[in-house]
């Protein structure tokens, strides 16, 4: 063992770590021009113009909406919106970067100074900080006739420029994260708030969302690590794993008494390892947009956007909880905010919110995930759940006629068609054909009622009961047919 | 007098009133610049074909009695770096190759609404970079006074094509005086608008936030009428922002009574050629003559320190501007079988001229993260501090009096390569620039010696256009407007 090594033996490492979140905002046109901004399926190259291609001469147009998704994800990452908002040019060469430059924000971005509250590894309450949020422009996409699809070695490449332009968001944390969890707890709550803002769909297999995080180590005397990068993470689990692994890879060379190089590496998603980056890093330099004049964002226009911003999941889950949900059930409802709303529609429809937590949590989730659809495009309306919940409560429908009625709503049926269909009468049975039905099963099964002794009375009544309930599809309430079988036993 | 000797409005209402058509009107244009072009090399591509369909067509609604525009018939030739569809734009570069922009200008787009006939692309200086037209990858242009001489740069072209009768009247752009010098040089009319009154969607840019796009003519009424139609709020631009000022070319006022016009007391020590100061003389006395009153004001910042702080903003912004050239989706590029690094380089080092190479890599150096600070970002404060200056000049003034250069053109390759000098050269034109104020070179006088023309040059604060070609207006009725240039021959 070296000595440096040796004295490396007692010393402890904890890890610092910042993530820089890319998102892709939802608008109808890119950032600088008015090419569509969905170009999903179509031909490469079939969705740019002068503008997002950079041809000589042409100049870029701030888009209004993208300066309003970007000022809704930052309020609902309790960022600060900065008013005037500036522009710069990235410069660096690559075939995907139409005009040499990236334009993007550095001083003066639309937000900054937010924060989101996680728990740390513990459990303990812990907020991150986030340090801005600010707009750019994609870049277009390569292809590479490569077998590994790399561009070192292909013998030829092709650029698509439908993606150039499209709307960005970069946001960028402070290192106040201390594990893997914990950065992929920061990611997840992250994604639900902006998802709830509207502002980005942040679908992750579409490649709306990606990661990049700087990761080094602070030694138990007082030393700091040297910063490393870690880009092309493009899923929770990649974001967890290449931390755990750059977490083991640094802590390794610092008690082998090594030293970690600041550098960027790569996320190998296959061999689940970092690599450092064969290519150097470009150089970027920045200078202000000439073409962009600094746009002021009135306070007007912030609370406007402000206004359409929902209530944010955690507020809803302290709301679902207050009405009697478990923590995990409010949490699960709250994920995501059409599910929120449908389940808090069906409440307001007079759903008990037990019973309408119960609902969505199970058939409702369950629906959405194997169809694959939003719950606003549930065929069952939530007035609908509502009303056969209470139909339920009341007793008068099973729970399992109660899911046939919901089956059946599943396919196209309304409400009143799905009870015809499932031979359920709106308002239950009534007290007389109640008698009727008790008369019926009384007459027979007159052996049994001639069995009835008075130590088997219960059991036989019990049978009975059965018998009417499955005749009366479940609609009659057990204590109304019981009171009924009483009732025509005692006038024989 | 020949139809190539018109005046813009002459021509618009002689095609417009049926007197003469606009296809005669085109060859009769075509016809003088064949007859110069030998000497003169003013364009890079002459439109002939396709400008005479234009003319014909513009006849053939005259014929069905509809108005093709105010100037309607009017032939016209653009600076090779205003893009138009479907024509060859090269901005004097080799590394454009054949490029022919699938877009047209906005400027291209307004004067085509308004009935005018495009004859030719203009020779310049290689994206604009140069003040002779001597770094155009396709050669020098003379001047047609002395086509011995420069027309000066970078627009030398188009100012060479009004000077010697092409065309009533051509555009060109002006980052540090490349619209004022050269028509200082040809002894025209130059206007370099207030910066955001043109728009320059379809310019390709030099210093994006130093460039605005202006007219070249031969007198300041056809400056007023183009100026009228180009000053249009542009939504494509975002730096483009005169609302309705416009307006102001509408109407213009020859009576300077009450007017203040100042001379710049840090300018009185340069030395001018002598011909500039007599100029300089007669053209105050016809100010005074006018009714104006003339003063002086101080601009001590940009006396010191405009000249450094403009090539330090203008390479910052040109370096960006000029990375989009790699040979990747259009223009000059070559085999990339060896790689990507290779084949940006080989197509940057023999796309690009040494003027150009020489500004990218003093642009890269300039904003270098380590020394941006001191120098691009340096510069960009002082540019605050020089717009301030003239706007505190503009309190006391309603304009300035100054020359466009020093000196007078220079002969083809006499300008020595000393770079800086001819930087110095600018000292006239290009705070104007940096404080994004409106500029008006027009021709004051001639030479005795060599007699050529002598241009000077009004300045005055941000949206004051109007009133400087009002100035004009009453400084032309006293001079005299420019006259057509032998053109070699």
């Amino acid at each position: 063992m070296s000595d440096k090594a040796e004295k490396s033996k007692n010393l402890t490492f904890t890890p610092v770590i910042g993530i820089e979140i890319h998102i892709q905002l939802r608008t109808k046109s890119k950032i600088f021009c008015t090419c569509s901004a969905d170009y999903t399926n179509d031909e490469p190259n079939s969705h740019i113009c002068p503008v997002c291609m950079g041809l000589p001469g042409s100049l870029p147009v701030l888009n209004r909406a993208v300066v309003e998704q970007g000022m809704l994800a930052g309020l609902a990452l309790n960022c600060s919106i900065v008013s005037p908002t500036l522009f710069f040019r990235k410069s660096y060469y690559y075939p995907d970067l139409p005009k040499g430059f990236q334009i993007t924000q550095s001083d003066l971005p639309i937000a900054a100074g937010g924060w989101l509250d996680i728990s740390d590894d513990a459990g303990n309450p812990k907020r991150v900080r986030i340090n801005r949020l600010h707009l750019e422009e994609d870049v277009g996409k390569l292809h590479h006739s490569a077998s590994d699809g790399r561009l070192e070695g292909a013998e030829s490449s092709w650029v698509d420029y439908n993606r150039s332009g499209l709307p960005l968001a970069e946001i960028v944390s402070e290192p106040d994260i201390s594990s893997a969890r914990e950065a992929v707890e920061y990611v997840t709550t992250l994604r639900r708030r902006v998802r709830y803002s509207g502002a980005s769909d942040v679908d992750l297999e579409k490649g709306m969302m990606r990661f990049d995080a700087n990761v080094s180590m602070k030694c138990s005397d007082g030393r700091w690590g040297r910063k490393v990068e870690v880009k092309n993470m493009n899923s929770f689990h990649a974001l967890e794993r290449a931390i755990e692994f750059e977490i083991r890879r640094q802590t390794k060379l610092l008690e082998d008494g090594g030293e970690v190089l600041q550098e960027t590496r790569h996320w190998n998603d296959a061999k689940e390892i970092t690599r450092a980056s064969r290519v150097k890093e470009f150089y970027r330099k920045f200078i202000v947009e000439p073409d962009l004049p600094p746009m002021v964002v009135s306070p007007e226009w912030v609370e406007s956007v402000r206004e359409t911003l929902p209530e944010m999941p955690e507020k809803k889950a302290e709301r679902y909880v207050n009405l009697g949900l478990t923590p995990v059930d409010a949490a699960v409802l709250s994920d995501s905010l059409d599910v929120a709303e449908y389940f808090e529609a069906c409440v307001a429809a007079g759903a008990n919110p037990l019973r309408a937590g119960n609902w969505t949590r199970t058939e409702v989730l369950r629906v959405l995930g194997e169809r694959r659809i939003g719950a606003k495009d549930l065929p069952v309306r939530p007035e609908a759940l509502a009303k056969l919940i209470g139909l339920i409560d009341d007793g008068r429908l099973s729970t399992t006629l109660g899911k046939t009625i919901f089956e059946a709503m599943l396919q196209g049926l309304s409400f009143e068609d799905a009870m015809k269909k499932s031979g359920a009468v709106e308002g239950g049975v009534g007290a007389d054909a109640l008698a009727k039905v008790v008369r019926r099963v009384l007459e027979a099964n007159a052996d049994v009622v001639g069995e009835i002794r008075p130590d088997t009375r219960g059991k036989k009544i019990k049978f009975l009961q059965g018998l009417v309930m499955r005749e009366t599809k479940g609609q009659a309430r057990a204590d109304e047919v019981v009171a009924a079988i009483e009732a025509a036993l005692n006038s024989k | 007098m020949q139809l190539h000797e018109l005046s813009v409005r002459e021509i618009a209402s002689g095609v417009r009133g049926r007197k003469f058509s606009a296809l005669e009107v085109f060859e009769d244009c075509l016809g003088r610049s064949a007859a110069c072009e030998g000497k003169v090399s003013a364009l890079i591509t002459t439109t002939a074909d396709a400008g005479r369909q234009r003319a014909r067509r513009i006849d053939e609604r005259i014929a069905r009695g509809e108005d093709p525009g105010p100037l309607a018939g009017v032939p016209v030739i653009l600076k090779d770096n205003i893009c138009t569809r479907g024509v060859r734009t090269t901005a004097g570069s080799r590394i454009l190759g054949d490029w022919a922009p699938p877009y047209d200008a906005t400027v291209w787009a307004l004067l085509q609404d308004a009935g005018a006939v495009l004859l030719g692309k203009s020779n310049m200086d290689e994206f604009a970079m140069g003040n002779t037209c001597g770094t155009s990858a396709f050669g020098p242009t003379a001047n047609p006074w002395d086509v011995a001489r420069v027309p000066g740069g970078s627009s030398g072209g188009s100012a060479a094509a009004v000077a010697a009768g092409y065309v009533p009247f051509a555009l060109g752009s002006d980052t540090g005086g490349s619209i004022r010098q050269p028509a200082s040089y040809c002894g025209i009319c130059g206007l370099k608008p207030t910066y955001g009154m043109v728009s320059r969607y379809g310019l390709i840019a030099y210093g994006s936030s130093l460039d605005q796009i202006g007219p070249f003519t031969r007198n300041v009424g056809d400056m007023a009428l183009v100026m009228g139609l180009l000053a249009r709020q542009d939504p494509k631009d975002s730096t483009s922002t005169c609302g309705t000022r416009g307006e102001c070319f509408a109407e213009l006022q020859d009576d300077l009574k009450g007017r203040r016009v100042a001379l710049v007391r840090d300018f009185r020590d340069f030395t001018l050629d002598p011909g500039i100061s007599e100029a300089m003389k007669k053209t105050i006395a016809a100010l005074e003559r006018a009714g104006a009153e003339m003063m002086e004001v101080s601009l001590p910042t940009v006396g010191r320190y405009a000249v450094a702080c403009y090539y330090a903003i203008a390479a910052s912004e040109a370096h960006t501007n000029l990375a989009r050239f790699d040979g990747v989706r259009y223009g000059y590029t070559v085999n990339s079988s060896a790689g990507m690094k290779d084949m940006f380089q080989e197509v940057r080092s023999h796309g690009f001229g040494s003027e150009v190479k020489s500004r990218i890599i003093a642009g890269t150096c300039l904003t270098e993260p380590v020394r941006s600070e001191q120098y691009y970002v340096a510069a960009t404060r002082v540019r605050t501090l020089i717009a301030r200056e003239f706007a505190e000049a503009f309190e006391n003034a309603d304009c300035i009096l100054q020359p466009v250069t020093p000196s007078l053109a220079p002969k083809i390759g006499e300008v020595d390569d000393d770079a800086m000098k001819g930087y110095e050269s600018d000292l006239y034109t290009l705070p104007v620039n940096m404080a994004g104020l409106p500029g008006y070179s027009f021709r004051a006088g001639t030479d005795a010696d060599s007699g050529l023309p002598v241009g000077l040059q009004l300045v005055g604060p941000r949206w004051s256009d109007g009133r400087l070609l009002s100035a004009g207006l009453a400084l032309e009725k006293i001079l005299g407007a420019p006259v057509i240039a032998g053109g070699g021959n």
